[in-house]
């Protein structure tokens, strides 16, 4: 029958992106990027927004959050699916809420005035049906993809607002994003680029090799000589993992050294982050935040003598604190690190923040 | 008459109810008061009548809860009149409304426990100040979920926080009394600084016992994490800019202010700290950065 064959390939098609997040991300970068992630992920939630079987949007909402909490427990490091299975629950509701005609967005939040006015505890259970949501929502998704493909673009354009001419720009590992963001600069400007190699992995090299194709002068450093080198940087544009709620980044291994040596020299750290990557989660919860790799890359298994008196560690991850960043770049826009409470508000609804 | 039998309701509130935040008591009262009043012919004369009332309530008990209650109380009066123009209606819809509020708001200590107690990691050392009944209950919530942690208490002249000591002890948490001058001394021991808060104002700044301020400038030196618990209904709209702007009528405790003449010669009970040394707020609304608070003000007062 068409229907299971349907739902047979829905679920086939969900086990392997499944599988495929357990395998990515092991160590030598991503073998996908975020925005690959978070594209295939929103693709996913429109199947199955189309063809699982829901008759009201509390329904829907109980199989996303299952299909949710699924993927991201299958690679809890890759906060971009579980942005993104956000987002679509924040869709479902504004369009629930459209269709019932109400005031849409002040009414979702909690504040102080809703706590004063509201006549009734107020319920919102989403059972009513609705002929036109699936449509709805599967149209709100499609401008979510939309969305999803610009972000790189839109945040190189805002470039050349940013870097001016014979500055000397420092940056850490490999990033799209920043990528794109300095070649998109180099059209027109001439500036100087000094990559920080970022071991063990050394994705700066590929960054050096990438810019300079584009004919953008480049200078790979060790990162012991971060610090050295800083006092002759204009500015730091950097990349990022994860956006935390209050401010704070995830990012690669080496970036909280960077952070540091700009606010000791009192040079502007920028942030390209698209806003896929802007996640509820607070820095200090337990268990969500280390990713440890093999420690081959610092100390290989040939040095095997030393192996048994040494603890060898490979963090993939580095926490950067809120008050060493000066500005966010996103395809919004930018921001002040302040101003994330502010984003998150207006992307994903509080009651969805523990999927 | 009648501003008197409230005065004794209030007091009645929080004697028999000791776990009952003041600024909940103050509203209560408030809840009576229109309940009880037959005078009121007009919206505007209801008003005048509950602002009186606010201020005997605030003499009897001068805590910046009380305060921020009351506000709070004028402002649902002036929301609900808005809708419902007609007197007696608006009564009825009022009281109705109001009891709904109190029972949501009995809820929010509850609420910023559970936000709050995962931050607590297995291991912690804890240093928090004074007698905070929010900071109890969320210690109870991560005891209760199983985590061992120790906490220092400072001993919080000149009205002494043993009470705090006490009831962690019956908790079966270990606790440790340290003088308020050892709050430099033990800081490099801690891993993470919680407090309450009387109120917390627009800037995101908190007004709580003397001595907070200290302590959020010692963490900030020694790089801890400074956090706040504090219900939504503290909310207040001051913006002080330092220590001296906070008003006279909440830094003295109610007795003083009516039977002292020179000020200048008593000790203040309360102090001011600025936003910049809060890490995070945790309140009922979520957990707020400071910035986020003023936002939260606006949605509520504009």
């Amino acid at each position: 029958m068409p229907g299971a064959d349907k739902e047979a390939d829905l679920t086939e098609r969900i086990e392997a992106f499944l599988a495929d997040l357990k395998r990515g991300g092991c160590g030598t970068g991503p073998i996908r990027g975020s925005g690959e992630t978070a594209r295939e992920t929103t693709a996913l939630l429109r199947k199955v927004t189309a063809q699982a079987r829901w008759s009201s949007a509390g329904d829907l909402m109980e199989i996303i959050r299952k299909e949710g909490r699924r993927m991201t427990a299958a690679q809890p490091s890759e906060t971009t699916v579980g942005n993104m299975v956000l987002r679509v629950l924040k869709i479902i509701r504004e369009e629930y809420a459209r269709s019932r005609g109400s005031s849409e967005e002040t009414d979702q939040q909690e504040s102080l005035h809703k706590l004063l006015t509201s006549g009734g505890l107020s319920e919102e259970n989403f059972r009513q049906h609705f002929v036109h949501l699936k449509a709805n929502v599967i149209e709100a998704i499609n401008e979510l993809l939309t969305e999803l493909d610009g972000t790189t673009d839109n945040i190189a354009m805002q470039a050349l607002e940013h870097i001016h001419s014979n500055e000397v720009i420092m940056t850490v590992g490999r990033s799209r994003t920043v990528e794109a963001f300095l070649k998109d600069a180099a059209r027109k400007r001439k500036f100087h680029v000094i990559v920080a190699e970022c071991a063990p992995f050394c994705q700066g090299h590929e960054m050096a090799t990438n810019l300079s194709k584009a004919s953008i002068e480049t200078t790979v450093i060790a990162d012991a000589a971060i610090f050295a080198v800083m006092s002759r940087v204009n500015k730091v544009i950097i990349g990022t993992q994860t956006v935390l709620a209050n401010g704070g980044l995830r990012a690669v291994n080496g970036t909280h050294t960077v952070a540091l040596a700009a606010r000791h020299h009192s040079t502007p750290l920028i942030v390209c982050a698209p806003m896929f990557k802007l996640s509820p989660q607070f820095p200090n919860e337990e268990d969500t935040f280390h990713k440890f790799v093999s420690p081959h890359e610092v100390l290989p298994f040939t040095e095997g003598e030393i192996l048994s008196k040494v603890n060898v560690h490979c963090p993939v991850f580095d926490y950067v604190p809120p008050e060493l960043i000066t500005l966010f770049i996103s395809n919004i826009g930018g921001n002040a690190p302040s101003y994330i409470y502010r984003l998150m508000s207006e992307l994903y609804h509080p009651e969805d923040h523990d999927l | 008459q009648l501003e008197q039998e409230l005065v004794e309701y209030f007091r009645t509130q929080v004697r028999q109810d000791p776990e009952v935040p003041s600024a909940v008591a103050a509203i209560r009262t408030l809840l009576e008061f229109l309940k009880r009043d037959q005078t009121g012919e007009t919206i505007l004369g209801l008003r005048e009548n509950l602002t009186q009332t606010i201020r005997r309530l605030e003499e009897a008990d001068s805590s910046v809860a009380v305060s921020s209650g009351g506000e709070l109380f004028l402002r649902f009066i002036s929301l609900t009149s808005l809708e419902h123009p007609d007197l007696s209606q608006c009564k009825k819809v009022m009281v109705e409304r109001g009891e709904l509020f109190l029972k949501k708001i009995s809820l929010s200590r509850s609420k910023v426990a559970k936000l709050c107690h995962t931050f607590i990691k297995d291991g912690a050392k804890i240093l928090t100040h004074s007698s905070s009944r929010v900071v109890l209950k969320v210690l109870e919530s991560a005891a209760a979920d199983k985590k061992r942690f120790t906490v220092y208490v400072t001993e919080s002249q000149p009205d002494s926080a043993g009470q705090m000591a006490d009831k962690l002890q019956n908790l079966n948490i270990p606790v440790t009394v340290v003088l308020d001058a050892a709050v430099g001394y033990i800081m490099e021991k801690v891993d993470l600084v919680i407090v309450g808060a009387e109120g917390v104002v627009e800037s995101g700044g908190i007004i709580n016992k003397i001595g907070t301020y200290q302590l959020a400038v010692c963490s900030k030196a020694h790089n801890k994490p400074f956090y706040v618990v504090a219900e939504s209904f503290k909310f207040v709209r001051l913006y002080p800019l330092n220590q001296q702007d906070v008003p006279e009528r909440f830094k003295y405790k109610a007795d003083t202010l009516k039977a002292v003449e020179d000020l200048a010669e008593e000790h203040p009970m309360i102090d001011y700290t600025p936003p910049s040394l809060i890490t995070l707020l945790f309140t009922d609304l979520g957990v707020l950065t400071p910035s986020a608070v003023s936002d939260e003000l606006i949605k509520l007062y504009l």
